[in-house]
């Protein structure tokens, strides 16, 4: 089912939570929604599932207006942060409770119940632990019931909040593999929440990153990674180093030498350019000074651990990290204190923030 | 006072005779010399010797005096009164805690300390304010009148006067728990699809249920021991609305010590019986509860 938002605000007190969300998601879809702590994401979500109010705007299912249709009426399936399971019910009633609740001309019958049931736990490897209570279940596991429970009544939506924010790092992996062949088999439109922007670029078909109760951006991962709408979502998508420069006459430059930039450059003026470390360019730096356009630095640490190398460069007092492949460490022979040159395969330069 | 932490704290006796069971706290050979002594003291000593005089009197007349018309129906009155007082507090304490706790509105403090008003007035005070008002001559005892029914000098009036002791006991056992609910549980409910009355009955209600037993067992042993308000509004008709301590109280002022202290001991075995039926009841609902 698609999900058409319009406009969405959501205030609490003088608090702007929403500020006019637009979103279009589409049928079948894996969404990712990533944004730091306070962005709105869960109220968003709970705007979706019905369990809030939206103050303007509006939601719509398949283009039929959401507004007078309650929660419970929505066939959304939602999975919160906490789990919210019903703790005085076995495992097993938990994932019924859905259908039990049913309208009687619409419940199945206990035994079709039971099947049902079954087949939702051995979906979520779980059948072993059935008329065990929540709280005698790990984390992960409680996890995995509050997904059978949700999934028990057929929604046509999946909402996710933090789904494995509680969880470490371990579990979160499996079960973020486990969540996405799910998807590929169930194709239920789903939207999950996560402020882990690892978790968001792995899992999901497009991400939309929020901030301040505004979407700021929406695309696939790599187009989100690749071609950060501002300087927030460069930022928030991880690992870059920002360097202090300035644009002039339409050219940014670092310590008077040109950079290329991706995208524009914007007006004259104090700027910041972001780099990523991968995108660090290194090199031997040359026993007769610097060649032109290059920067020189100075390795101050590194990491060699695993199949990448993390270096950090001192590069004119300021500090800038680098990562490349083990084997182009030992081509370019570089340790704690030797000096190489600096350049960057990819750049983009955002106007300092006064 | 969670299900999860009381259940926790009696597992372990579940396993065995735990009596010995090496234990890392020190100092339980004296704290458990120091409560048997305690308790035999206050509790076991007095009513044991109660129990001792009225066995004196001898099997058969034990049982002519407690199978007693008038003090049989004594007991009915003391027990089914303070059953369905309790009950109905059940209901209604439960309303009462629950506005207390989910809803913002002018006033509610006072509301809030007035729950706790008969816990700290004399029962005596209870009673008489109770009676001015049901009397057949008071202001609501006239509509009663006037309806065709009485409530004072009834056993419909011990239960009011029941029911206003005893309300404290559930509002206050079921407020904490109602307080630590947890409203996403509401939520998932009605997201799956439970209509409001649904998440009462199959969440909400599960929940407390044991917060709300305790509070009955309280309401109910507090409304059997209840002397002071019920003999001002009761009006003590021998047969109709005549309870159990104050048949004693009348056996003593006719210096039938002997009557008396067998239709105490009668009472205190009746009131222990139920206590220990409540006891297990309890212990059902936190057993099917989170384990
Ligand atoms: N019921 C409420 N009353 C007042 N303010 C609220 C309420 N719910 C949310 N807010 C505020 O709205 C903002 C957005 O909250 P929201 O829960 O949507 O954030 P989030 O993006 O989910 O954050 P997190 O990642 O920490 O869960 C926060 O600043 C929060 O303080
Ligand atoms: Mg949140």
């Amino acid at each position: 089912m698609a999900i058409e938002i319009r406009n969405v605000e959501k205030t609490f007190g003088a608090f702007t939570a929403l500020g006019g969300v637009s979103l279009d998601v589409r049928s079948g879809e894996l969404l990712a929604l990533l944004g730091p702590s306070g962005s709105g994401k869960t109220t968003l979500l709970r705007i979706i599932a019905g369990l809030d109010h939206a103050d303007a705007g509006e939601v719509s299912f398949d283009g039929q207006d959401t507004r007078d249709r309650a929660a419970r009426d929505r066939k959304v399936g939602f999975v919160f942060q906490h789990y919210a399971l019903f703790r005085h019910m076995t495992v097993f009633d938990n994932v019924a409770f859905g259908l039990r609740v049913k309208k009687k001309a619409e419940r199945p019958a206990e035994m079709d119940i039971r099947r049902r049931v079954d087949q939702l736990l051995t979906m979520v490897q779980l059948s072993h632990l059935a008329s065990r209570y929540p709280s005698q279940l790990s984390g992960g596991q409680r996890q995995r019931v509050a997904l059978a429970r949700a999934l028990a009544i057929e929604p046509k939506v999946l909402l996710l909040d933090e789904p494995f924010g509680a969880l470490d790092a371990k579990v979160r992996k499996d079960l973020r593999k486990w969540l996405r062949h799910l998807h590929d088999d169930m194709h239920i439109t789903s939207i999950f929440v996560t402020h882990d922007q690892e978790e968001a670029l792995e899992l999901a078909d497009r991400v939309v990153v929020m901030n301040h109760g505004q979407i700021i951006q929406v695309g696939t991962p790599a187009e989100v990674y690749d071609h950060p709408a501002d300087s927030f979502v460069f930022d928030f998508l991880g690992g870059v180093n920002r360097l202090n420069g300035v644009i002039e006459a339409g050219v940014a430059r670092l310590d008077g030498k040109a950079v290329r930039v991706d995208g524009a450059v914007g007006a004259d003026g104090p700027a910041v350019i972001y780099v990523r470390p991968h995108q660090v360019e290194l090199g031997v730096a040359p026993a007769d000074g610097v060649p032109d356009g290059k920067w020189s630095a100075r390795v101050s640490s590194l990491h060699a651990a695993g199949p990448v190398a993390r270096l950090e460069l001192d590069l004119a007092g300021r500090a800038l990290e680098a990562q490349l492949s083990r084997d182009r460490l030992s081509d370019l022979a570089l340790e704690v204190g030797s000096w190489c040159t600096v350049d960057f395969r990819h750049a983009r330069v955002f106007p300092a923030k006064s | 006072m969670t299900a999860a932490a009381s259940t926790t704290a009696t597992k372990p006796a579940r396993r065995g005779w735990a009596f010995l069971a090496p234990t890392i706290l020190p100092g339980f050979g004296t704290a458990f010399g120091f409560t048997l002594a305690y308790l035999c003291l206050i509790v076991l000593i007095p009513l044991g010797h109660m129990a001792l005089r009225a066995a004196d009197v001898g099997w058969d007349r034990f049982w002519a005096i407690t199978l007693a018309p008038r003090v049989l129906h004594a007991f009915y009155v003391s027990f089914g009164c303070a059953l369905a007082a309790a009950l109905i507090n059940a209901v209604f304490g439960l309303v009462v805690a629950w506005v207390l706790v989910r809803y913002r509105f002018p006033g509610r403090r006072i509301i809030d300390a007035m729950v706790d008003l008969p816990f700290a007035l004399p029962t005596s005070v209870a009673g008489i304010a109770l009676t001015a008002i049901y009397a057949p001559n008071g202001w609501i005892g006239a509509l009663a009148k006037a309806a065709g029914f009485k409530i004072a000098f009834t056993p419909l009036g011990i239960v009011i006067a029941l029911v206003f002791v005893g309300m404290p006991f559930i509002v206050r056992t079921v407020e904490p728990v109602l307080q630590d609910l947890d409203a996403e549980v509401e939520e998932a409910a009605a997201s799956l699809g439970a209509t409001r009355w649904q998440t009462f009955t199959k969440v909400l209600l599960p929940t407390i249920l044991p917060a709300l037993i305790t509070g009955v067992a309280l309401a109910f042993a507090r409304g059997v021991g209840e002397y002071g308000s019920v003999i001002f509004i009761a009006g003590n008709i021998p047969a109709v609305s005549e309870i159990v301590p104050l048949l004693i109280v009348a056996r003593l002022e006719q210096y039938d010590y002997a009557g008396a202290t067998v239709i105490a001991t009668a009472m205190m075995g009746v009131s222990f019986l139920m206590l220990l039926g409540i006891n297990f009841l309890q212990r059902w609902t936190r057993s099917r509860h989170a384990r």
